[in-house]
């Protein structure tokens, strides 16, 4: 400002910066506004806010009398806590590697110019298109201990087969992770396909020239050429896992007991029909805590990767 | 001898591609099995049910749990099915859309060809609001939608999709825009068009793939909603999600698994029409959801 | 018509600085031309002169009119892009209207304009169709157009002919000349081509970092360089740079060179040697003035015959470049192509230094005038 001051004075014909500040220029500031302030207000406001509550010892009400960490002392005492977050590391690190195997193999499988892909990678990808709630929904009964898939086996001659992991705490969390590897391999298959098919062709063409098979190719040179896909896939996976709610909502409803909980219920529970706003509002700060751990080095690796393009 | 070498592969190759379609398909059954499970059991009556299995099929069709589902099921202590959450829905998500669309691609067009000092910040800022756990944001919005009168509307549940919502069309549409020359815009203005004047003459009417993407993405997303649907609504104003839920951990009398399956269905319905009739346009959107966010 | 004053203009982004105190000044109907390396700047001057950018510094006055803080579209300018920047989603027609259309001119007068552009660049047959339906050509012409359409003040043109052939380079820079005879229009021109610039411009301004080094009439630039970099820059295949060592002999300053043998040659500007007597400067030989022997030039004054040693000869058509080593330096010489040489040989050339240039070694500033 004081630089157009100035200029201002240089000159007795200057036309002076105040002609063009006109509503035109203020045009793109004027229309980003309204994201602006939401963003700023509901997105970092917001966090702040909850963390402001994490400290504090609301109940029903939000109070802001502070009780310095203690809330954060009492989720790790909480038992069900603890439930829920070793529930998470198993929930999410079985989907997050079942999710990528069986994404690549499908992806690897179905680039080998396979007749009708089309209709095969619609029918991979489907489950992707609709609710947690429908797919919760649905697996609740497939996986219902009498009259799911233990009576259909049971009909087909397999007298002793046993299926009963809904109603089993320890091994509910399985359920969990079986829905939710049926709901999103496909869109990691999808990923992959989309990287496969930006592979250079001519690399790949360098490799057989070079004596290489096709499984030495896929393993030597074109999946390390896929990490990005990886990094992405990895970081969508446990994205994904981190925010689960809807499908423990609708499969298990944390239950037997609260053996399936996963933090995303445990703080849902606590904070809107437990009563108990500080707790929740800390367990909500740790899972943002987690995402963060994920989201920095991703997000700082895709930031460095675009200036170098 | 090379000759015979070659008639093996290739005799191998074949047992290899067979076993790769064999096992391609058994994939595709198991992927389409639940959804074939569901629409089995919604066919069924509950006496069929209770003495089938899973795949058996319906002693005859019978769409008596589907309307009972549409309309008379109980979600919690009301009897009126899914219809009236299911409009509920549309009512949630048609403006939702809409508007976050719109922002959206005004956005990327000012974040894309109208830099200011900060709007390349003020994107990296909003990246960040599509990553985080919404449960971080959960009880300030509750507070604040008491404040603004619009707690337990779906005016309320359509301003908190679009404003968490926004992020996502911003990113989609500024993908897209940085990829229109800058000198499209140079000469436009040189030409004496505007700021509204080029978006709407030059730039919109070149937007129609990224809108379609945006749009079938941002619906998807909202359809399928359970988290915000569940926080922010009231009895009356549920989404279908919420209501699905509701209608399934209902247990008045025995339970009635074709009319759960048929409700889900419903559910299921608007998005797995956009999916099979867009499918294209909605793995695009995951796709480039996926790479740059 | 306009004249067009650009004052000390400064433009900066953060901390660097692209354009540093830009000064230049052309009457009205002139063609200048801006040339330069990439990344000098010259796209950046355009914008700021059609204030598609705002300047950090200065004043930019169009027909006396400091239009510094105008918004583009008072300035009444048109300007043709490298990559055209065709409307997309418009027809020819509409696209050479849009502008028009944005001043509010009625309807009709819309059309007979478009007409009249369209008959002066012959695209008539191409106003219905879409820009992605023609060719590189038809766009390029179709982008002319538009800026045609509005009579502006002013011309911009940044690298228009860059995305065309060779051929139709040749062609389109003809009717860019035909244009501006007829209309003459104000025109400030990018490019990178050496004979587009000296065969448009009215004059020429080479720019280097963000700095005009030197502005002048095509002949000017090409005769009297004003530094080592507009005289290495402007002139294909460039001009020779030779090391040589000011002596005194017969009582004038001359210069010596290592040929094939060491060479004495005189010099025009006696006055400017004077301090470099015994010191080493650069003496700047177009390859023309380094020529096979030619009988009508014998013994005029600022001609020395020398033997040089061709390392590779390379056949033009009209001319032959030969090229030699002089004073350590490689030197190109522009010879008739009925001149027997061949690689390995001596043979003997034409030295004419009446049109020489001298630099400095160390600064590269001109020392004679
Ligand atoms: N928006 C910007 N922010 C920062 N630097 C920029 C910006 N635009 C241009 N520059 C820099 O300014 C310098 C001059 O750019 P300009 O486009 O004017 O060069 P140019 O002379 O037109 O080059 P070319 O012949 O390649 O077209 C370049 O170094 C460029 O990197
Ligand atoms: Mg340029």
């Amino acid at each position: 400002m004081n630089k157009n001051a100035a200029n201002a004075g240089s000159g007795a014909t200057q036309a002076g910066r105040p002609a063009r500040l006109s509503l035109a220029d203020w045009m793109p500031k004027i229309v980003m506004a309204p994201t602006v302030v939401a963003a700023v207000v509901c997105i970092y406001g917001y966090m702040i806010w909850t963390a402001v509550l994490s400290f504090t010892n609301s109940r029903m009400l939000p109070s802001y009398k502070f009780v310095g960490l203690e809330q954060y002392e009492r989720l790790f005492m909480n038992d069900r806590w603890i439930v829920a977050l070793t529930n998470l590391g198993v929930f999410g690190g079985l989907f997050i590697l079942i999710c990528l195997f069986l994404g690549v193999m499908l992806a690897i499988f179905l680039d080998q110019k396979i007749r009708a892909e089309g209709a095969i990678r619609t029918i991979y990808l489907y489950p992707m298109a609709i609710s947690f709630i429908v797919t919760g929904t649905a697996w609740k009964w497939l996986l219902n201990p009498t009259n799911g898939i233990e009576k259909m086996m049971i009909e087909l001659g397999f007298e002793d087969f046993r299926f009963n992991w809904l109603s089993d705490p320890d091994m509910v969390v399985y359920c969990l992770v079986i829905a939710a590897v049926w709901q999103a391999s496909g869109f990691v298959m999808a990923l992959f396909l989309a990287g496969l098919r930006g592979v250079d062709g001519e690399m790949i063409k360098a490799a057989q020239l070079d004596g290489a098979g096709i499984i030495t190719t896929y393993r030597r040179i074109i999946l390390p050429s896929l990490k990005p896909v990886f990094f992405s896939a990895l970081v969508i996976l446990s994205h994904i896992a981190i925010k689960s709610f809807d499908l423990v909502a609708a499969l298990t409803n944390g239950g037997p007991g609260y053996s399936s909980d996963l933090p995303a219920n445990f703080m849902y529970a606590h904070a809107f029909t437990r009563s108990q706003i500080g707790l929740g509002a800390a367990s909500a700060m740790v899972m943002l805590g987690c995402v963060l751990a994920i989201l920095i080095p991703y997000l700082y690796s895709e930031l460095r990767g675009e200036r170098h393009e | 001898m090379s000759n015979v070498a070659k008639r093996q592969t290739s005799g191998l190759d074949k047992v290899l591609r067979v076993a790769l379609y064999v096992c391609l398909l058994a994939m595709a059954a198991v992927y389409l099995a639940p959804f074939i499970v569901m629409l089995l059991t919604s066919l069924k009556d509950v006496e069929e049910i209770r003495s089938g299995t899973l795949l058996s099929l319906p002693g005859s069709i019978d769409f008596s749990a589907w309307s009972k589902a549409w309309s008379g099921a109980c979600t919690g202590s009301q009897c009126e099915g899914m219809a009236p959450y299911f409009m509920n829905s549309f009512k949630i998500v048609i403006p939702a859309v809409a508007i976050s669309t719109l922002l959206g691609a005004i956005n990327g067009y000012v974040i894309s060809h109208w830099k200011f000092r900060g709007s390349d910040f003020f994107f990296a800022a909003l990246l960040v609001g599509c990553f985080i756990p919404f449960q971080v944001i959960l009880l300030p919005m509750a507070r604040t939608l008491g404040w603004l009168g619009i707690a337990n509307t779906t005016t309320g549940l359509v301003l908190v999709h679009v404003v968490y919502g926004v992020a996502f069309t911003t990113l989609f549409f500024r993908n897209f825009y940085q990829s229109i020359p800058g000198e499209l815009i140079k000469a436009a203005r040189l030409d004496g068009a505007g700021f509204f004047t080029i978006f709407y003459r030059i730039i919109l009417p070149v937007s129609t793939p990224i809108i379609v993407v945006t749009v079938i993405w941002q619906f998807t997303q909202i359809w399928n909603d359970f988290l915000f649907g569940v926080a922010f609504s009231g009895f009356d104003t549920q989404p279908v999600t919420v209501a699905l839920n509701n209608l399934v951990n209902t247990s008045f009398g025995g339970k009635e698994y074709n009319v759960d399956m048929a409700a889900a269905i419903i559910a299921a319905l608007p998005t797995l029409l956009v999916y099979v009739l867009a499918g294209k346009y909605f793995v695009r959107g995951l796709t480039a959801g996926a790479v740059k966010g | 018509m306009a004249n067009l004053v650009i004052e000390n203009v400064k433009k900066r982004y953060g901390q660097t600085e692209i354009l540093k105190g830009i000064n230049i000044s052309i009457e009205a109907g002139e063609f200048l031309i801006l040339v330069g390396p990439s990344g000098c700047g010259k796209s950046t001057l355009m914008n700021s002169i059609a204030g598609l950018e705002d300047v950090s510094e200065g004043r930019i006055l169009i027909d006396n009119n400091d239009v510094t803080y105008s918004s583009p579209k008072d300035r009444d300018i048109a300007m043709v892009f490298q990559s055209y920047a065709l409307y997309p989603n418009m027809t020819v027609a509409q696209n050479i209207s849009f502008g028009l259309e944005m001043r509010k001119v009625p309807k009709d007068e819309r059309e007979a304009e478009v007409q009249r552009v369209a008959d002066m660049l012959q695209i008539g047959h191409l106003l219905k169709r879409k820009p992605a339906q023609l060719s590189g050509g038809q766009r390029q012409r179709v982008a002319m157009g538009r800026a045609l359409a509005r009579r502006p003040k002013m011309y911009l043109f940044d690298e228009p002919l860059s995305n065309l052939d060779a051929k139709l380079r040749v062609e389109m820079r003809t009717e860019i000349k035909k244009l501006h005879q007829k209309l003459g229009t104000t025109i400030v021109y990018v490019t990178h081509d050496q004979i587009e610039a000296m065969t448009l411009a009215d004059r020429i301004a080479v720019m280097k970092d963000g700095e005009v080094q030197q502005l002048g009439t095509p002949q000017e630039i090409y005769d009297n360089p004003t530094n080592l970099f507009v005289a290495g820059f402007m002139g294909s295949p460039a001009m020779n740079f030779v090391p040589a060592k000011v002596v005194e002999q017969n009582g004038a300053f001359a210069l010596e060179l290592q040929a094939s043998k060491p060479t004495v040659v005189p010099f025009p500007d006696q006055e400017s040697l004077k301090p470099y007597l015994g010191k080493e400067i650069l003496l700047g030989l177009r390859p023309e003035m380094i020529t096979e022997p030619q009988p009508h030039k014998e013994g005029a004054e600022f001609v020395v015959t020398a033997d040089i040693d061709v390392e590779v000869t390379e056949p033009m058509g009209a001319d032959t470049m030969v090229l030699t080593r002089i004073s350590e330096a490689e030197v190109n010489c522009r010879c008739n192509p009925v001149y027997p040489t061949k690689a390995g040989e001596t043979i003997a050339m034409m030295l004419d230094t009446s049109k020489a240039v001298a630099f400095d070694k160390d600064t590269g500033e001109r020392i004679d005038r």
